[in-house]
């Protein structure tokens, strides 16, 4: 795993528990959570329909899309709940010095 | 024990009852019914992205034919034509007989037609299945000015990508405001703005009085003596539910199959689900029929836990959303039975959500944004009113306070 790959996205202290934010890099969009047991990264598209998911509700390990309900497990990225059926891609997360990363491959 | 379920209904409901009750019993003989020669599929996208072509024919099916081999559920396209509940039977008109020991009908609702005098009924096009959106969406395109009799979410979602296709678009609607049978005022009139913002014209208030074919055109008179003329007429003007097979047998019916919390109908072992049923909800304490994406999946289920001996009650807060233009409309709970009104927010791009509470708990909301805008809030509402809490009013007004708050867990 080389350094180059790891994106700093931003601060620990800029998510709050159960929430998460949209990181943009290049042309791609993520979103970054802080749930109760760490980080997690997804895209931050649904794969349904071209809507950001950063205005969606965070509930235990699950995102849901906030235009038609479809809902992700976070973790896993696997689509829970129609109209979603696509699963989400999910990135790897670390924390160094209270800064958060995501891998992109 | 090994029984025969039949699923007389291709539809969402459908579907999604027949893969609940695979989950619970894995022995029992599923089929489905369907009179569409089509494995059930998502309708939402028909009105939409179907007619815009950014989605096609093969991307609408809930599931492929090897999810349904692989839980051994059974879909046959037939028509039934006569049920007797008596002996548990279904006939086809050529006397081919389906025997269950339970059954459950999610046959749907259907369009309400136009009722006009003259021969015009082969003139006036529906849309609520895949053939009817194909045609639609191959007549258009050589047609300029359409008019759309009905200003429901149906015919809106038409407008508004009629308008994306670069058409003229006249919008008929009999009531004072659009989408009157559930969306408040308040974001019909925003919705409103942004259809004649995009070129589209609404008429309220309007009566058709007649509609006459002129060399291959047509020309719509209405209450007031106005006449629009057009080249192209879709109208959508209301559903009913599917229920023409029932209705000289002892199944109980009022504006669709009464059914409980439960997904029963008045005869055991008969159970109906979606469109078609009207439903007891315990949370309103009242019967309730709902046309909606969400309610058809759960809906179906619930029907299907049920069927398959989990006992299960009903209590799926109403969501429905409406995609125009830009704009997601959302809407959670009911919104006509209030005493009090709370805006959060007043401008579209970062969305605009009405409240209404009744005794200080929220019965329902409906808001209208860019999309996306609005989601997150109205799946919280569908939380609160869910639980019945009282809400902190302030928080709910200002939109700069995050509504997650609200949630008691």
């Amino acid at each position: 795993m080389s350094e180059e790959n790891w994106i700093e996205v931003g601060s620990t202290d800029s998510i709050e528990e159960e929430d998460l934010i949209r990181f943009d890099h290049q042309d791609k969009t993520f979103c970054v959570y802080k749930l109760t047991d760490g980080f997690y990264a997804t895209d931050g598209i649904c794969t349904h329909e071209a809507v950001h998911l950063e205005d969606g509700l965070v509930m235990d390990d699950e995102i849901e899309c906030p235009m038609h309900q479809g809902i992700f497990n976070i973790k896993s990225g696997e689509a829970l709940s129609p109209p979603a059926c696509e699963d989400l891609k999910t990135y790897p997360v670390k924390v160094d010095n209270n800064k958060i990363f995501i891998k992109i491959d | 024990m090994k029984n025969n379920i039949i699923i007389l209904g291709g539809g969402q409901a459908g579907i999604y009852a027949a893969r609940e009750i695979r989950q619970n019993d894995s022995k029992s003989n599923i089929k489905i019914l369907g009179e569409e020669n089509l494995l059930p599929y998502e309708r939402p996208p028909l009105s939409k992205d179907f007619l815009l072509d950014k989605k096609k024919e093969e991307d609408l099916c809930f599931h492929s034919s090897d999810v349904l081999k692989n839980e051994n559920i059974e879909f046959e396209n037939i028509s039934i034509t006569k049920v007797d509940f008596e002996n548990k039977k279904l006939f086809t008109k050529n006397d081919d007989v389906y025997i269950y020991d339970s059954l459950l009908i999610s046959t749907g609702s259907e369009n309400k037609k136009l009722t006009l005098d003259n021969n015009l009924k082969n003139d006036i096009y529906y849309l609520r299945n895949l053939e009817e959106a194909k045609k639609i969406k191959e007549l258009v395109s050589n047609k300029n000015k359409i008019t759309i009799i009905g200003g429901g979410f149906i015919g809106l979602e038409i407008a508004s990508s009629l308008s994306q296709l670069q058409k003229k678009v006249i919008v008929i609607e009999i009531d004072n405001q659009l989408m009157g049978r559930i969306i408040p005022k308040q974001i019909a009139d925003l919705v409103q703005n942004t259809h004649i913002e995009h070129g589209n014209e609404i008429i309220l208030n309007k009566q058709i009085e007649k509609i006459t074919k002129k060399n291959g055109d047509y020309e719509i008179l209405l209450n007031d003596n106005s006449l629009i003329e057009t080249d192209f007429i879709i109208a959508g003007i209301g559903s009913t539910p599917t229920v023409k097979l029932f209705e000289n047998t002892n199944l109980k019916l009022d504006n669709g199959i009464v059914t409980n919390q439960f997904c029963e109908t008045s005869i055991k072992d008969v159970y109906a689900a979606g469109d078609v049923s009207n439903f007891y909800h315990p949370l309103y304490e009242r019967n309730m029929r709902l046309e909606s994406y969400q309610h058809a999946q759960n809906h179906g289920i619930c029907a299907g836990k049920n069927i398959a001996g989990v006992k299960t009650e009903y209590t799926s807060i109403p969501w429905m959303w409406s995609d125009q233009f830009n704009l997601n409309l959302q809407l959670t709970g009911i919104c006509n039975d209030y005493d009090e009104i709370i805006e959060r927010g007043n401008d579209i791009n970062n969305g605009v959500i009405y409240f209404f509470l009744k005794n200080k708990i929220i019965r329902g909301a409906c808001g209208l944004g860019i999309a996306g805008k609005i989601g997150r809030d109205i799946r919280i509402t569908s939380k609160l009113s869910e639980k019945n809490t009282i809400v902190d009013k302030q928080i709910l007004s200002d939109q700069n306070q995050k509504l997650n708050k609200l949630i008691q867990k």
